[in-house]
């Protein structure tokens, strides 16, 4: 990053070449479009290269991550009938992660770890993260109680972190 | 949220949620709110954020990648903006007071975008116009690395052509040398017969009359030196070699024929080409004897 941020075209290269499936494979999953999907790509990876400080640590691929998903939901929100601010906010100005024991953690190892989790617990934590709904909606459309929606997502993350922080050790 | 409750489990999945991103906004505003005063929620919620950043990459799979012409086409159209805004200083937009928070998703947020492709029908037919483009240009590249090697060997052509006149002259220079090294070995020689004259002196050695001068002036532009020989018995003098000294006003040079009947030797100014008879007065006439 510290030679994206030096404008050094061949270092942003390799930073799409790493991560663009990625931001595409949010993008594809959320919007089910592949257009939509590839100008979503671009817009991502062309914001980064605008403001490459945007970034400022951490496990780069969670954090592009949150970036795809982010514009999804804008156009998720665009396209939907429903009224803005149904969606969730992001954390304000607390929300400077130490992410450095997870930093190395790579795309394989996060699969693996999601693979490993109870499919109870799994498809909540999916279900929110890529369909951009709320846990109400989560509850309704599995038919589960609201409460222990929020409780087997939290389960989940936790047993998630808990997972890759045993594989970086 | 304050109040003994706080920490209660309930509380924390709240907390999970929020970190997940599944809250509305009006719960997302309290939690947030909540996490800002709580020592124990923000290290959960900082627990878990992390995690639930890294659920992204289980959407990449061979389910939900690009293709090969998707991947080239959003690679292409990004280097392209990137290249050319190689020189360009990077824009910065801190935001007064904020953290390191990734980029929110307002619909409103200033990102640089490329042009948006239509996705009428018609979409298929410019695909298919494009694969001709891009089948039409590989021949067009084809026949252009065609012609540059063309162009490449007649150049390498004419480079060996070049080599090969440079060769000539200086073969040409080695034996002018050769033929100047051997004028000045008979000049040397020990028998040699030399006849002052001035600015040199004119040789006879080995059958041949050799002319060694320094200091000759420069001629204006039409205009040589000619040497002259009188043989025995002749009342005239014969035109021999002209010549022109080098930019040092040196000049070594051997006249033609036979020595052995030479009775004297002169040099004039002549036109260029030479006379059959000196046109101007002698720089001098030295009999050899």
């Amino acid at each position: 990053m510290a030679r994206v941020r030096d404008r050094d075209p061949a270092a942003f290269e390799s930073l799409y070449d790493g991560f663009h499936r990625l931001v595409y494979g949010i993008a594809q999953r959320m919007l089910d479009d592949s257009m939509a999907a590839e100008d979503l790509t671009q817009a991502v990876f062309l914001k980064l290269w605008a403001d490459p400080d945007a970034f400022h640590g951490g496990n780069f691929g969670a954090w592009i991550a949150r970036v795809a998903r982010n514009r999804a939901l804008d156009v998720i929100r665009a396209r939907s009938v429903r009224p803005e601010g149904e969606f969730p906010i992001d954390l304000g100005s607390d929300d400077d992660l130490d992410e450095t024991v997870l930093a190395k953690i790579e795309g394989e190892r996060v699969r693996a770890a999601l693979r490993a989790l109870p499919d109870e617990q799994r498809a909540p934590i999916e279900l929110g993260f890529f369909g951009g709904i709320t846990h109400e909606e989560i509850a309704r459309r599995t038919g589960t109680p609201l409460g222990t929606v929020k409780t087997r997502i939290r389960s989940g993350l936790r047993k998630l972190r808990e997972a890759l922080e045993a594989s970086a050790a | 949220m304050n109040g003994s409750s706080e920490h209660d489990e309930a509380l924390l999945d709240s907390v999970a949620a929020y970190a997940l991103g599944t809250l509305s906004e009006a719960e997302a505003r309290d939690v947030a709110a909540h996490v800002a005063t709580c020592a124990e929620c923000t290290r959960e919620y900082h627990d878990l954020r992390g995690a639930a950043d890294l659920v992204g990459y289980a959407a990449e799979t061979p389910e939900y990648a690009p293709n090969e012409l998707q991947s080239a086409r959003m690679k292409s159209a990004i280097m392209r903006h990137v290249r050319a805004a190689a020189d360009v200083p990077p824009v910065t937009v801190p935001a007064p007071g904020s953290t390191p928070a990734p980029p929110p998703a307002s619909p409103g947020a200033p990102v640089a975008t490329l042009p948006v492709r239509s996705r009428a029908p018609w979409l298929a037919y410019l695909a298919a116009a494009a694969c001709l483009a891009v089948a039409f240009l590989s021949t067009f590249q084809l026949s252009n690395v065609r012609a540059q090697h063309e162009q490449d060997v007649q150049q390498l052509t004419l480079l060996r052509a070049q080599v090969d006149q440079q060769e000539v002259a200086a073969n040409e220079a080695r034996g002018h040398l050769a033929l100047t090294q051997s004028i000045v070995a008979d000049l040397l020689a020990p028998g040699a017969q030399r006849f002052p004259v001035p600015r040199g002196l004119v040789a006879r050695s080995n059958g041949r009359i050799v002319i060694a001068l320094q200091h000759l002036p420069a001629l204006p532009k039409g205009k040589v030196y000619q040497a002259w020989t009188l043989r025995r018995g002749a009342k005239a003098v014969a035109p021999s070699i002209t010549f022109t000294p080098d930019t040092s006003g040196l000049l070594i040079v051997e006249l033609p024929g036979s020595a052995t009947d030479i009775a004297a030797v002169a040099l004039s100014v002549e036109p260029t080409g030479g006379s059959k008879a000196p046109t101007t007065t002698p720089a001098f006439v030295r009999p050899l004897s």
